[in-house]
């Protein structure tokens, strides 16, 4: 199995690079239990609260690709922080093309 | 956050509620008229003392926005089991238990209303069943359910929102989900009830004794049910919490106590807070012509209708308080609270709180903050059936505006009774008027 490198912006400016991380989790699973400030998931998962936004790095778009319809109603909910690279990271499924991924993590909401 | 910029623009553009500072030092929660119209309450808390002990509740009432998500977003220092606990049947706490284990096959605490790190292996076995994608693929029952409960008054002229429209439709959903008999809507109906007493502190002693005998019904019923999914697994939700399996290898599957008290609080939970939020949608659209005639104009706009269902969360939040207990003494709000003070999240207040929402009673489907209402709570108890509770909202919402035009109140706003109870804040009836549209 492979173990894959991705790294947190936190809203305060630290990075918080993480590596072994294996695949088939979501990003927010990974930042919660490294405990990435600004990663609360308070659904748990669900796509139904926006507490784990993150803002892609630009050079990660492509390959991370944009919301479906459910997330982005989701996103929608907090507009004045959204931005055209927002995700939530509780949908963001981590794989071999994700290794090396890049987020910054959303204001607290 | 807002700055005292934003305030005095605010009062000059909208009317703010003020505090009527004396009303603190006169009522309680539990004042059947503030139970029932409890705004000035509120606003005089915000002003005038945040953290504000209630005598009579014997409870701290947070009601400022950024106080109640710090307290919610802390659970270990502010105790959901132990605010909970305390809360249910207050006053006569042994006697419901007595009856319960005599006649109602046990006392089953409620397996969700627990702290961390037993909260999360509950938490985590629920969260799936409730994604928003899997909730997504219920639309069509769901929208089925509604266009039926409608069609069953639409040509009548007139209604009563709760009894014909709400506890219809969120009854026949949250059945469907469980794989219960939607046949015994009423009884259920009064459960639901029973149950939301225990929490609601307004019950006397023989009303707490009729309650735990319905409750007593109500579980007998479940433990039925769940034996019989437990044998037999179907495609439901009561099968599904049956046959989970967790990630702890040392307890991989929940208790059969733990089975009751969860099917119970999904039953209850799916059930009253939805249909209040159904009976205050038809009381947004019968008294803001506005309002209805924006989501009439915009019947098939899914994002207009979304941020519909939000903000009318936000201005009239069913559940008005849950409550937590502090671990350990803590300063909230510039109060110092001891261990064991009691407290009742205030969410109706804290969604009215002018330093978060601009001009909070005006209904304002453009907030770019919508999401940041307290109706479904926040942290690690937020509300698990948010997305079914949203979708049913939504798709009431849309089935209403398609077949009913013209609604108003049959009877004068200030003759609307509410439920006695601090828990939630449910119109008890709601008549109505419309034509076909």
């Amino acid at each position: 199995m492979s173990s894959l490198t991705v790294t947190f912006v936190e809203d305060n400016g630290t990075v918080r690079t993480i590596t072994g991380v294996a695949p088939n989790q979501s990003l927010m699973e990974v930042g919660r239990a490294n405990g990435v400030e600004g990663i609360l998931a308070d659904c748990g998962g669900a796509c139904a609260c926006a507490t784990c936004h993150v803002y892609v790095d630009p050079q990660w778009e492509d390959r991370v690709g944009p919301p479906d319809d459910i997330e982005a109603a989701m996103l929608d909910m907090v507009s004045e922080v959204q931005l055209s690279n927002s995700r939530l990271a509780c949908q963001i499924k981590l794989s071999d093309a994700l290794d090396g991924l890049k987020v910054t993590v959303a204001p607290i909401y | 956050m807002a700055s005292a910029g934003l305030e005095t623009e605010q009062a000059a553009i909208c009317p703010m509620g003020g505090g009527d500072a004396s009303l603190l030092a006169r009522v309680s929660l539990t004042d059947p008229e503030i139970s029932a119209r409890p705004k000035p309450y509120y606003d005089a808390m915000r002003a005038e003392d945040p953290i504000h002990y209630d005598e009579k509740l014997g409870m701290y009432l947070v009601s400022r926005f950024a106080d109640i998500q710090t307290v919610q977003r802390d659970p270990i220092t502010f105790s959901v089991e132990h605010g909970y606990s305390e809360q249910y049947a207050k006053g006569f706490a042994a006697e419901f238990k007595e009856i319960l284990i005599r006649d109602g096959g046990g006392f089953f605490p409620d397996a969700i209303m627990t702290d961390p790190p037993y909260h999360t292996r509950i938490r985590k076995l629920m969260d799936h069943a409730f994604s928003a994608h899997r909730v997504k693929l219920l639309e069509p029952d769901i929208e089925a359910i509604v266009a039926d409960v409608i069609e069953s008054f639409a040509d009548k002229g007139q209604a009563d929102a709760v009894k014909d429209f709400s506890v219809p439709v969120t009854i026949r959903v949250i059945c469907q989900q469980l794989g219960l008999d939607a046949t015994y809507a009423d009884k259920i109906q009064r459960w639901s009830l029973a149950v939301t007493a225990q929490i609601g502190r307004m019950q006397n002693r023989e009303q707490m004794i009729a309650n735990a005998e319905e409750i007593c019904e109500l579980q007998n019923y479940l433990i039925e049910r769940i034996k019989l999914r437990e044998a037999e697994p179907g495609e439901d939700m009561i099968s599904d919490l049956v046959h989970a399996t967790t990630e702890d290898p040392e307890n991989p599957k929940l208790t059969f106590a733990e089975v009751v008290s969860l099917v119970r609080a999904l039953l209850i939970a799916g059930n009253e807070t939805t249909a209040t939020a159904m009976t205050n949608l038809m009381f947004i659209l019968a008294t803001q012509p506005d309002v209805a005639k924006l989501l009439q104009d915009s019947v098939d706009d899914e994002r207009l209708l979304s941020r519909f269902v939000e903000e009318l969360l936000r201005i009239e939040p069913p559940v008005r308080g849950l409550s937590r207990m502090t671990t350990r003494e803590v300063e909230v709000g510039g109060k110092l609270l001891p261990k064991g003070a009691h407290m009742l999240l205030m969410y109706a207040s804290g969604n009215d709180d002018e330093n978060e929402f601009t001009c909070p009673r005006n209904f304002d489907l453009n907030r770019s903050n919508l999401g940041r209402h307290l109706a479904f709570g926040g942290g690690p108890h937020r509300c698990i059936g948010l997305s079914l509770a949203r979708m049913e909202i939504r798709v009431a919402a849309r089935e209403v505006v398609k077949r009913l035009d013209d609604i108003k109140l049959a009877i004068p706003i200030d003759q609307i009774t509410y439920l006695p109870t601090v828990a939630t804040h449910s119109i008890e009836r709601l008549p109505i008027t419309f034509k076909r549209r």
